[in-house]
């Protein structure tokens, strides 16, 4: 099944909790060089996946192989070639950030003069190089995350694995962390495979699976997975939804869905900028705001499931 | 690399144990405090196997403080392993190549050289327990003190490596590992208790880790070795080594 072309590649990959089915059949191909998201709500799956991508579970059902070599059995050398950045920052918070690197260096038997200048130069192109001396239980979060990165990228791996890398981020930060990981995909010329829950954080992905209570509801480019969702549309704001729903309706010829603070119109022909312009001349007084939108994830997560993203649960 | 990986991670247990100060005064100060209080408070009352005459209660306590400051350094050390799941380090160190039996020597060589300094610091108050012992016994001291701690050790990361709740590995502690260390001798000798307990005693491993230890301290310069002291290093080494292929077997698997 490996493929030379795919720096990881799954096939019909199944995990059960005792007898809970919590993934079901999921095919997934990396290419080399590109960015590949696992998006899905919290439970649907995606953690579990990671954690069998990046060897911490054992592969119950299906196939994986990573950089060409089957996980089931060579999961030492595909060790070897993955750098992991978890949910919660791996790093130990009574050593200081030199200590935390030299330890994962000392983890994968580098040689320690090579060490010290990996290190070195980590740290700097992090942004961290001042950084070195202190514990990093004294560091912010967004600095936390770079010590992971640095650390993570001193063994020059060729795929790097993400569990939703910006969980406990402010925005700011989140943004930062995103250019930094473009950065250095850009430089390393590394494959990058990431899980999030964010529809923002999967956008800029070459391709995605969509997970949904253990299972792949679509898979694809981002761009193709919009573009077969239809047309453009409109989304008008408004404090009663239900009520200007059912109004629209009557006019028929357009798709009407009530959300919970605004109203999706979908033209059935013609263009959605009118449909726009006509509709916000004959509501002005119910509605708050007029959107011209392309179909989003958000859309196709509705579509596969006929389940709002927003109805699903949220992060504690 | 495995070597490698193993060194580090005892490093890090050794540097964050001596990082914590409280930790260090906790696990040193604790047993030494118990020692002098028990054995102050019961006084000159007790005959125990070994000695021909009257002895303190210091004195007969002293092998079993050594043998508690070893279990409490060895065990408590592997606490880290469920503060380490919880915080997320450990997961950093099983996605690496060695990483499975690295986390394994790793704690077992930490926690061995934190128990074995500990105990080795307090065998240096034997001379005020009534115990000389030389350099022939230190070496015995140091070997038997050494495997104890390997074992206990693996003991606390078989038990720690399925949690992840740090009070219920202390609840069992509890439950499991004091009356270990009460069934050791450590606190009676098993001459004067009843039958059951003499059989409880019998089948305890540590039983023999404090009747080498207390045979050893009992040695004077000049005298011979204990007579039983190669069956107890047998039944120790060998606890040990079933101790420590468990955990090995145990860490070996994967969810």
């Amino acid at each position: 099944m490996a493929d030379s072309l795919y720096a990881v590649q799954a096939e019909g990959v199944g995990y059960s909790y005792g007898r809970k089915r919590v993934l079901d059949n999921i095919d997934l191909k990396l290419e080399e060089g590109g960015m590949f998201c696992v998006l899905g709500p919290n439970g649907s799956g995606k953690t579990t996946l990671f954690k069998i991508i990046s060897t911490i579970f054992a592969l119950q059902d299906g196939e994986i192989s990573v950089g060409g070599r089957s996980l089931r059995q060579f999961p030492t050398p595909v060790r070897k070639k993955i750098g992991v950045l978890f949910q919660n920052p791996a790093v130990d918070m009574k050593l200081t950030v030199r200590e935390n690197l030299r330890h994962h260096g000392n983890l994968y038997g580098l040689d320690p003069h090579d060490l010290e200048t990996r290190i070195n130069k980590n740290l700097e192109a992090l942004g961290v190089e001042n950084r070195g001396g202190e514990m990093v239980e004294s560091l912010s979060g967004g600095l936390r995350r770079r010590v992971e990165i640095a650390k993570v990228l001193l063994t020059r791996p060729s795929i790097l694995l993400m569990d939703e890398p910006t969980t406990g981020l402010d925005p700011a930060i989140r943004s930062e962390l995103w250019s930094i990981i473009s950065g250095i995909r850009n430089t390393r010329k590394l494959s990058v495979l990431f899980t999030t829950h964010l529809l923002e954080e999967a956008e800029p992905a070459d391709e995605i699976l969509l997970l949904d209570q253990g299972h792949s509801v679509a898979s694809g480019k981002v761009s193709e997975l919009r573009s077969s969702l239809g047309k453009e549309y409109v989304r008008l704001g408004t404090y009663s939804p239900k009520k200007l729903a059912a109004k629209i309706r009557k006019e028929g010829e357009i798709e009407v869905t009530a959300e919970p603070a605004s109203v999706k119109v979908v033209p059935t022909r013609g263009q959605a900028a009118p449909l726009a312009i006509r509709l916000w001349r004959e509501y002005s007084h119910e509605v708050t705001s007029v959107t011209l939108c392309r179909p989003t994830l958000e859309d196709l997560f509705l579509q596969k499931t006929g389940r709002l993203w927003s109805s699903t649960p949220g992060e504690i | 690399m495995f070597m490698q990986a193993s060194y580090s991670l005892a490093l890090r247990e050794v540097t964050r144990f001596l990082r914590q100060k409280n930790r260090v005064i906790g696990a040193m100060a604790t047993p030494v405090l118990f020692w002098f209080l028990l054995g102050s408070g019961v006084g000159r009352s007790l005959v125990a196997p070994g000695f021909r005459e009257r002895t303190d209660y210091l004195t007969y306590f002293f092998p079993g403080i050594v043998l508690l400051i070893i279990l409490f350094t060895a065990i408590f050390s592997t606490v880290s392993v469920i503060e380490d799941r919880r915080e997320g380090f450990l997961q950093g160190v099983l996605v690496a190549p060695d990483g499975r039996s690295a986390i394994l020597f790793g704690k077992l060589i930490g926690g061995t050289l934190l128990a074995v300094f500990q105990a080795i610091v307090v065998v240096l108050l034997a001379p005020y327990s009534n115990y000389h012992p030389d350099a022939r016994v230190l070496f015995y001291l140091l070997a038997i003190i050494s495997v104890l701690a390997v074992g206990l050790t693996a003991l606390g990361f078989l038990i720690a490596w399925p949690m992840d709740s740090t009070q219920g590995f202390h609840a069992l502690i509890n439950l499991f590992f004091v009356p270990l260390w009460f069934l050791s001798g450590a606190l009676f000798p098993p001459a004067g208790a009843a039958e059951w307990i003499r059989v409880l005693m019998r089948f305890n491993p540590l039983s023999y880790g404090h009747d080498a230890l207390a045979g050893l301290l009992a040695t004077r310069p000049g005298m011979p070795l204990p007579v039983d002291l190669s069956h107890d290093f047998s039944i120790v080494c060998a606890t040990t080594l079933l101790l420590v292929m468990a955990c090995a077997l145990q860490v070996s698997r994967r969810s």
